[in-house]
């Protein structure tokens, strides 16, 4: 868990939570679903990871919970995004855009022909 | 990310831990239910197939707690805390092992704590001085007999004077050490004076606490006093106007000067009530030159070496040698450091007690060792299941350390009260013959060091076990453990070891403590030259100012007399230093007549000694004459000076010829001998001295003498104090009969320290022995728990119960006599050691060998019995069907 992919990974799995609960408030497991339904279904949440990432988040004011009565009567942790949370998202969008399109330009550039 | 925040939220899920986790397990039990639901409802597997999976795909309840628990940021401070709360479980659910680990290190903490810092109290802290490093003491020698001599007062005005390495010399005149007697005529009371010179206070960087010392004009007898704190309090009710009082000292008045504080004390008498001005006025006739009487300490200037000090002193012994000449050519003078010279005696003591306490140190470590090592095999299983269930091998190593170190803290608690009841009873068992022990404290240093050697064998011991079972496959142990293994062998083996390593260390102790017994048998049957039993013996002083030396003289004869008038008296008699209790006047003596007279420097003996005697001392002690007579009453003051010399004054001054008739030369002058007596020892040791006796009716006028009186009985000496007193009155009532006291315990005195010795040792060895005793039980124990089911198989094959028995204390025994035999070589190569304490016999004796031998195997059986007993009730049907 300490080598650099899985960091990164850490990362983009924080800020993907974020955006979620930017949506609206929701328990732990329905987070996992819901990312994966928006990534139609191409990114699987590694549950192990994701428990210990809210905890995380939680401690750094990004995220609140309180307990909820979902849909089917259960009682269940409910997050919600604070204002901090809200400024974070739009901090780890713009970040992780900038890369994005970073990554994109150097993997668009046309390789020139080796000169024979 | 605000740190605060953080901080906050950190401290938020410290304090409300309890409420955290309750929450933590409530969602992801909801996670498992709700994922368990949709793997059903999509795959239609079963509930309890979904659940199972639901789990993995969480990667583990408990895993995922713990990475929650690690996102927290508060592990350190929650572990912690539920690691003390565990250990503290753990070992109230096995009382014993708990009960018999703190015992250990309670003992072996407190015990060799108390008895280290009595030792260091008596021996090692002698001198409780300002800079004592720079404090020496100086001695004269002969180049002819080089063993430190007495000074002579003429030399010490020299070395005060042209020795500028020294910053202060001081002169103390013990020889003329005396009692007097205060109070009024009705109620008299003995105390003890020193006469020491006026640099006494600079020497020691001990100023009186009120007035002032004794200055260099009044060191010629002076009278004037210093006051101990004790006899200030007694005489004067602690005023402090009592400087410039007059006190009345055996009927002389002396001016009081100064009082020291209550810590002081001399460094090398014991007891002194007050500091009288001594005299220095023979220090001006040359003459005395030669004459050696005097103690000299000196303090060296600071920065200054006892070695640079010394070449200095040299250079002046050289000119002085020329400048007195004569017999004083041949004086010299060394320096050594005080506190060695004051320890040197106790040093064997000292370095045997030591050895005992490190002995005993490691034998608590040892046991340490082996239960913690038996108790991590027991719970190797424990360790495996949680390390199968996800736990953490550094949390599960983190939790032993900590078990490890609330045992060594609970142990060291009670080693520090163990220790306190240890002083009390050292204080009570030395009773008194030990000085300073009553200002007995703690030594830090070693309690340090006792409690720090005792956590670090708990710690290290009690990781090693967890570090093995997490290294392990589970899987390996839990499969292991369902069958009832003997444990590996490996294992068994170091505790083997343990245990016999632990059975040598109790049997080099025993052996130690059984040599210093025998010793302390033989010298109780040590030939002294004297027959001590039966004889009452109290110190008398006759006042100066009453009696003058031919009232003196004449006093003790019509004493001796009288008392020898009494039924139930032998014989009664007086003397300046009673046998065996030390060196006294030890004065240059040589013959006048005689084959030796013109070579005496050649004769090899040690410089005689000196004793005053009246009445009918060899009589009464049992001195026998070997030649000519003792004194009578013809032999006083108006007849020629006449001496009866020891055996071996006879025999090497006088070789070949026959010594009664012959002359001899002390500081005194010439003497005609009329007697030759058997040789008797200066010490409890029975090491024979020399000895020159003089009449008291011919030597009055030296001094005012206090002659102990020695009074030979026919039953309980005790039993006749009361006659004693009675006639002691009816020559003067005002006369004190101090410390009566029978004449073999005034000789046991001398034995003191090696009673005292003795006794520590002896504690020593019992709980080396009970530690040894209870590691083999452990061991026996622990194996025959693990054998139970083979032990049910036996029997069940008709095994014998006695078989079963034999078996297992002949384990013990052969454990015990790998250990007795590793002790022996031990005792073999401390021998050298050991022969310095031991007295008349061998530190190899065989029959202590042989004794302590069996005494160790008798010990081992012991401890072998209760587990092999416990074998034999093993019910075959419940081991095997116990699997």
């Amino acid at each position: 868990m300490s080598d650099d992919r899985s960091e990164l990974l850490q990362g983009t799995l924080e800020m993907l939570v974020l955006k979620t609960l930017a949506l609206e408030p929701m328990h732990g497991w329905g987070l996992s679903q819901r990312i994966q339904q928006m990534s139609r279904e191409v990114i699987l949440v590694s549950q192990g990871t994701l428990y210990p990432a809210l905890q995380r988040m939680k401690r750094r004011g990004w995220i609140k919970s309180s307990w909820d009565i979902t849909e089917n009567n259960r009682r269940a942790r409910y997050y919600e995004l604070t204002a901090a949370g809200q400024k974070q998202l739009t901090v780890e969008q713009a970040s992780w855009e900038r890369a994005f399109n970073a990554v994109n330009w150097i993997m668009n550039t046309q390789i020139a022909p080796a000169e024979s | 990310m605000s740190l605060i925040t953080d901080l906050v939220e950190r401290l938020r899920t410290l304090v409300f831990r309890r409420q955290e986790e309750r929450e933590l397990e409530e969602e992801l039990r909801f996670h498992v239910t709700m994922e368990a639901e949709q793997l059903q409802h999509q795959s239609g597997v079963s509930a309890t197939e979904a659940h199972r999976r639901s789990v993995m795909a969480l990667g583990g309840i408990e895993q995922t707690k713990e990475d929650v628990r690690d996102a927290r940021g508060t592990r350190l401070f929650e572990d912690t805390g539920s690691d003390i709360k565990r250990a503290l479980r753990s070992l109230r659910k096995s009382p014993g092992f708990a009960t018999v680990a703190i015992l250990t290190l309670a003992i072996g903490i407190g015990a060799t704590t108390a008895v280290y810092s009595a030792v260091d109290a008596v021996l090692l802290r002698p001198l409780p001085y300002q800079q004592p490093e720079q404090l020496v003491r100086l001695y004269q020698y002969f180049v002819s007999a080089p063993a430190n001599n007495y000074v002579s007062p003429v030399h010490v005005l020299d070395y005060r004077t042209a020795l500028p390495s020294l910053e202060a010399v001081a002169a103390i005149d013990n020889y003329h050490a005396a009692s007097g007697d205060i109070g009024g005529s009705d109620h008299p009371e003995r105390i003890r004076l020193l006469p020491v010179s006026s640099d006494y206070w600079n020497v020691l960087r001990a100023p009186p606490m009120l007035g002032h010392g004794i200055s260099r004009d009044e060191e010629n007898r002076a009278a004037v006093v210093v006051l101990s704190y004790g006899l200030w309090k007694k005489e004067f009710q602690g005023r402090a106007d009592a400087i410039g009082q007059p006190l009345l000292i055996s009927g002389r008045s002396y001016s009081v000067i100064g009082v020291m504080p209550e810590a002081f004390a001399d460094p090398m008498v014991k007891g002194v009530d007050a500091w009288v001005a001594m005299d220095m006025t023979p220090a001006r006739d040359i003459s005395n030159a030669n004459n050696h009487y005097v103690d000299v300490i000196a303090r060296m200037r600071a920065g200054t070496t006892i070695k640079s000090a010394q070449a200095e002193l040299d250079k002046l012994s050289l000119q002085l040698a020329t400048k007195y000449g004569g017999g004083a050519s041949d004086i010299r003078a060394r320096l050594e450091p005080l506190k060695q010279d004051i320890v040197a005696p106790a040093s064997h003591a000292l370095s045997l007690m030591l050895g005992a306490v490190i002995m005993v140190l490691l034998l608590v470590c040892v046991n340490i060792a082996n239960l913690l090592l038996v108790r991590g095999s027991e719970r190797a299983r424990e360790f495996a299941l949680r390390t199968a269930l996800g736990a953490q091998r550094a949390r599960l190593v983190r939790q032993l350390l900590v078990e490890s170190l609330t045992l060594a803290i609970a142990g060291a608690l009670g080693g520090l009260l163990i220790a306190r009841l240890t002083m009390i009873a050292l204080v009570r068992m030395a009773n008194g013959a030990i000085p300073r022990l009553t200002t007995l404290a703690l030594e830090p240093r070693l309690l340090l060091f006792a409690i720090g050697v005792a956590s670090l064998s708990a710690i290290v011991f009690g990781l090693a076990p967890a570090l093995r079972a997490t290294r392990v496959q589970p899987s390996d142990v839990l499969r292991a453990a369902a069958r009832s293994s003997t444990g590996s062998r490996a294992q068994g083996r170091v505790r083997e070891g343990l245990v016999m390593s632990q059975v040598a260390l109790a049997f080099v102790l025993l052996i130690g403590a059984t040599l210093l017994i025998a010793s302390f048998q033989q010298l109780q049957h040590v030939d002294l030259g004297v027959r001590p039993a039966k004889v009452l013996t109290f110190e008398l002083q006759l006042p100066s100012a009453r009696y003058d030396s031919v009232a003196r003289a004449s006093f003790y004869e019509t004493f001796a007399q009288k008392l020898m008038a009494t039924p139930g008296v032998v014989a009664a008699g007086g003397i300046s230093r009673l046998p065996a209790t030390g060196e006294y006047n030890v004065w240059g003596t040589r013959p006048t007549t005689g084959p030796k007279a013109s070579t005496f420097r050649d004769i090899q003996l040690p410089t005689p000694q000196q004793r005053v005697v009246s009445g009918e001392y060899f009589r009464a002690v049992g001195i026998r004459v070997l030649e000519g007579r003792t004194f009578n009453s013809g032999d006083d003051r108006s007849a020629p000076a006449r001496a009866v010399i020891s055996q071996q004054i006879a025999e090497k001054y006088f070789p070949g010829v026959d010594a009664v008739g012959q002359r001899i030369a002390t500081a005194d002058g010439e003497h005609e001998i009329i007697g030759v007596v058997n040789d008797v020892a200066v010490n409890a040791e029975g090491t024979l001295a020399p000895i020159l006796y003089h009449a008291h009716t011919q030597f009055a006028g030296d001094r005012n003498w206090e002659l102990s009186q020695v009074i030979a009985t026919t039953g309980n000496p005790d039993a006749m104090i009361p006659a004693a007193r009675r006639v002691l009155a009816s020559l003067d009532p005002q006369l004190v009969m101090y410390k009566p006291t029978p004449l073999a315990d005034v000789i046991g005195f001398g034995v003191a320290t090696r009673v005292f010795t003795l006794r520590v040792l002896t504690a020593f060895a019992a709980i080396a022995l009970l530690l040894a005793a209870l590691g083999l039980y452990g061991v026996l124990s622990y194996t025959v728990k693990l054998r139970t089911r083979e032990f049910g198989i036996r029997m069940a094959l008709g095994a014998n119960r006695n078989t079963i028995r034999n078996m297992v204390i002949k384990r013990g025994l052969l454990v015990a006599s790998v250990g007795i035999a590793i002790g022996l070589l031990a005792a073999f190569g401390l021998s050298r050691v050991m022969a310095s304490m031991v007295f008349g016999i061998s530190a190899l004796d065989p029959r202590v060998l042989a004794g302590a031998t069996i005494f160790m195997a008798f010990i081992a059986v012991g401890a072998a019995y209760f587990p092999a007993y416990r074998a034999t009730t093993v019910d075959p049907r419940q081991a095997l069907a116990g699997e």
